[in-house]
């Protein structure tokens, strides 16, 4: 598991609407919760 | 998912964007968004190289070849602030995540900006056109349903009518098929694209 206070790996991945999403677009603007989970149609 | 998709309005207060990631691709997260009755959060496909997100961040498990269930918080300046797992068969606690997301966000010193601009919307007598038996009319539909939009659908299958409308429209009777502003997109990459665009926010401020 990552670390704390150290700095994230940036990344790019598509949504489910196929919009491109890249992380590093975020910066100075938003922070980013990444939720991971196993598989879809599993409980969040 | 969509207990946090209900915090939304804290989410923005709290300038944070929340994404979902798991090794599924982008067509199973359209299907199962449109199960769940549509989704505003992005889910995103962790697909190809297969899980190469969750390694990066030392949460994907080999063994079966899936994600943690685990939590992420990046501040605005690109460190991470928060990690924790409840193991891939537990429970989050939502309201708790949220609570730190705005903890966070007070703490942070830089001014960032405000609300995300809201989308144009799409006219009043934009159509969808669909038919039977075809996968990108499932996947037009899909955004549709995901984008919770109250546009019009019809099907060329059953509906004469709606077939002729069509052809006047757009010369052919081929769906799906998105009438807006008196022209016919006819691939399902475009109608979705342009759905997205007019109708939901941008992903960054």
């Amino acid at each position: 598991m990552i670390e704390l206070s150290t700095t994230a790996p940036t990344f790019t991945l598509q949504d489910h609407l196929g919009r491109s999403f890249a992380s590093a677009d975020l910066e100075g603007k938003r922070h980013l919760m990444l939720l991971f989970y196993p598989l879809d149609f599993t409980p969040t | 998912m969509p207990a946090l998709d209900a915090q939304q309005a804290r989410l923005e207060a709290a300038h944070t964007v929340a994404v979902g990631i798991s090794v599924d691709s982008t067509f199973c997260h359209g299907a199962w968004a449109e199960q769940l009755g549509g989704i505003s959060m992005p889910l995103l496909a962790d697909f190809a190289p297969k899980g190469a997100v969750a390694e990066a961040f030392g949460l994907f498990l080999s063994e079966p070849g899936i994600t943690d269930r685990a939590t992420v918080i990046i501040d605005a300046a690109g460190t991470v602030r928060f990690v924790a797992s409840v193991g891939p068969g537990g429970k989050r606690d939502i309201e708790a995540l949220v609570a730190e997301c705005e903890a966070i966000d007070a703490d942070f010193d830089a001014e960032l900006p405000g609300p995300t601009a809201a989308a144009p919307g799409l006219p009043a007598d934009a159509t969808m056109y669909v038919r039977d038996g075809c996968m990108f009319s499932r996947w037009a539909l899909y955004a549709r349903k995901n984008l919770g939009l109250d546009l019009p659908v019809r099907n060329i299958s059953t509906d004469e009518a709606a077939k002729a409308d069509l052809v006047a429209v757009g010369g052919k009777a081929q769906a799906p098929c998105l009438v807006v502003d008196g022209k016919a997109l006819y691939e399902s990459k475009d109608i979705i694209d342009l759905l997205t665009a007019r109708t939901a926010k941008p992903l960054v401020p």
